[in-house]
């Protein structure tokens, strides 16, 4: 095993070593300093068989260039998958100098953030856009809910005010309205069957997905202060509120 | 992959944040280097701070290479301006200016100086090394010999060698490995014994 270690390393020292091994062994020799070490003494015997005169055969340079490096600014964002703990030295950096990698790290910890205040942000506005339709629908609304119908109560607490009804019955108990109350049918509420569709929405309430349950019934929501709130029994109310003669 | 893409790994490596990388470029030419400084300087010591220089400068610039040329051949660049500078700062010529080196006495006197280390320790761990690595290569079979010479000296590549030696290419990577270990074998008992062994030898 160490043999072809070594043999690899003979190979990269050469810069025979295939490309992807070459990537793998260079990932090593950051880590090993006994391999390192071999790795000199290869640059020292090649030194020796060339009698390169007056050059000294040692590492003199590279240590002294190794700790002055470590005093030097290190590239990159760090994702050199190295254990140079012993080689990098905490330094102090001037200001101007700082590497892009702190900026990166510091985009790559912000985006997601700045994305889910956007996406909050958005949400919010929808929100509003929603509440404010939902004012602006009462003259349709009045026209088109002939009958009262007693809904659940809501857990946003709101109060329907409608412009041109009298009144909004706000029974409130608790903080929170017990009920909605629809108007009274006008004449010419002929555009649908409302208290059907109100029982058909609460009825089928569990299928339907929250907001478009609530988009339904604000649509049918309405007051009127002379309306006394009907139960859910639609002939009864049919009969007591509008005497509509076509009841289901 | 030849020697500059080879070369090229490490670089990429540094210009990730690795400076042990750097190292083992440093550690690969700095002999080359200081070498080739010493065509300029005349003094070892001197030799050594200008390359040491050179290889600083080359680290700051590093994140400006792209292998566009061989990193040697960029260094290289480096370290004969940093001489230069070096030389023009102290006000001197260089040392092919001033000697005449076809003169046998200034020649022989130019080749002493120049191997003369700096220090004793200096002096006694080359000549150690040298010595250690030329008695290990007399002391190798013909065939490995050839090749790690002919890689070391003559600067083959492995292909050339191959074809020089009629062998396959991994056969001349086998002997140039095994060549290399023996001699390093030798050069691990120096080192494990440390300084104080030269006596002994000579």
């Amino acid at each position: 095993m160490n043999e072809e270690r070594d043999s690899q390393l003979s190979a990269m020292f050469d810069g025979e070593l295939p490309g992807v091994e070459c990537e793998l062994l260079a990932r090593r020799l950051t880590r090993d300093e006994a391999l390192r070490a071999q790795w000199s003494r290869f640059a020292m015997i090649g030194a020796a068989l060339r009698s390169e005169r007056g050059v000294a055969l040692h590492d003199r340079v590279a240590w002294r260039v190794q700790s002055l490096v470590a005093q030097e600014v290190t590239y990159g964002d760090g994702t050199a998958d190295t254990a140079i703990t012993s080689t990098r030295t905490s330094v102090l950096v001037p200001a101007g100098s700082v590497s892009a990698s702190t900026r990166q790290r510091w985009l790559r910890f912000a985006r997601p953030v700045a994305g889910a205040s956007i996406a909050a942000g958005v949400a919010a506005m929808s929100i509003f856009w929603l509440r404010a339709q939902d004012n602006a629908q009462p003259t349709l609304a009045s026209n088109a809910i002939p009958e009262s119908v007693v809904l659940a109560p809501q857990t946003t607490g709101t109060t329907v005010a409608l412009n041109n009804a009298p009144s909004v019955e706000a029974r409130v108990s608790n903080g929170e309205p017990d009920r909605y109350v629809t108007p009274a049918p006008s004449s010419s509420a002929n555009i649908a069957p409302p208290a059907r569709l109100a029982n058909y929405v609460v009825a089928h309430s569990e299928y339907s997905g929250p907001l478009s349950r609530r988009m339904a019934l604000l649509g049918l929501v309405a007051t009127d202060p002379s309306e006394v709130p009907a139960t859910v029994d639609q002939s009864a109310e049919q009969g007591a509120a509008a005497g509509a003669p076509d009841a289901p | 992959m030849t020697v500059e893409e080879s070369d090229l790994v490490l670089v990429k490596r540094v210009q990730r944040g690795d400076k042990t990388a750097f190292d083992l470029l440093v550690r690969k030419y700095q002999h080359k280097v200081v070498k080739l400084v010493l065509r300029y300087v005349r003094n070892p010591a001197e030799a050594e701070d200008i390359a040491q220089e050179a290889f600083i400068k080359a680290y700051r610039a590093l994140p400006q290479f792209r292998g566009d040329s061989a990193f040697y051949t960029w260094m290289y660049r480096i370290a004969i301006n940093t001489a230069k500078n070096s030389l023009a700062s102290r006000d001197r010529s260089p040392i092919a200016y001033d000697l005449d080196l076809t003169d046998p006495e200034e020649s022989h006197s130019v080749q002493t100086k120049l191997q003369d280390p700096d220090t004793p320790e200096g002096m006694a761990l080359t000549e150690e090394i040298r010595l250690i690595v030329n008695s290990a290569i007399e002391a190798l079979p013909e065939e490995l010999k050839t090749a790690i010479v002919l890689r070391e000296l003559d600067g083959l590549s492995y292909e050339e060698i191959a074809a020089a030696m009629e062998c396959p290419v991994g056969t001349v990577r086998s002997r140039i490995f095994r060549a290399r270990e023996a001699i390093d074998k030798r050069l691990r008992e120096v080192f494990e014994g440390g300084l104080g062994r030269t006596e002994e030898m000579v």
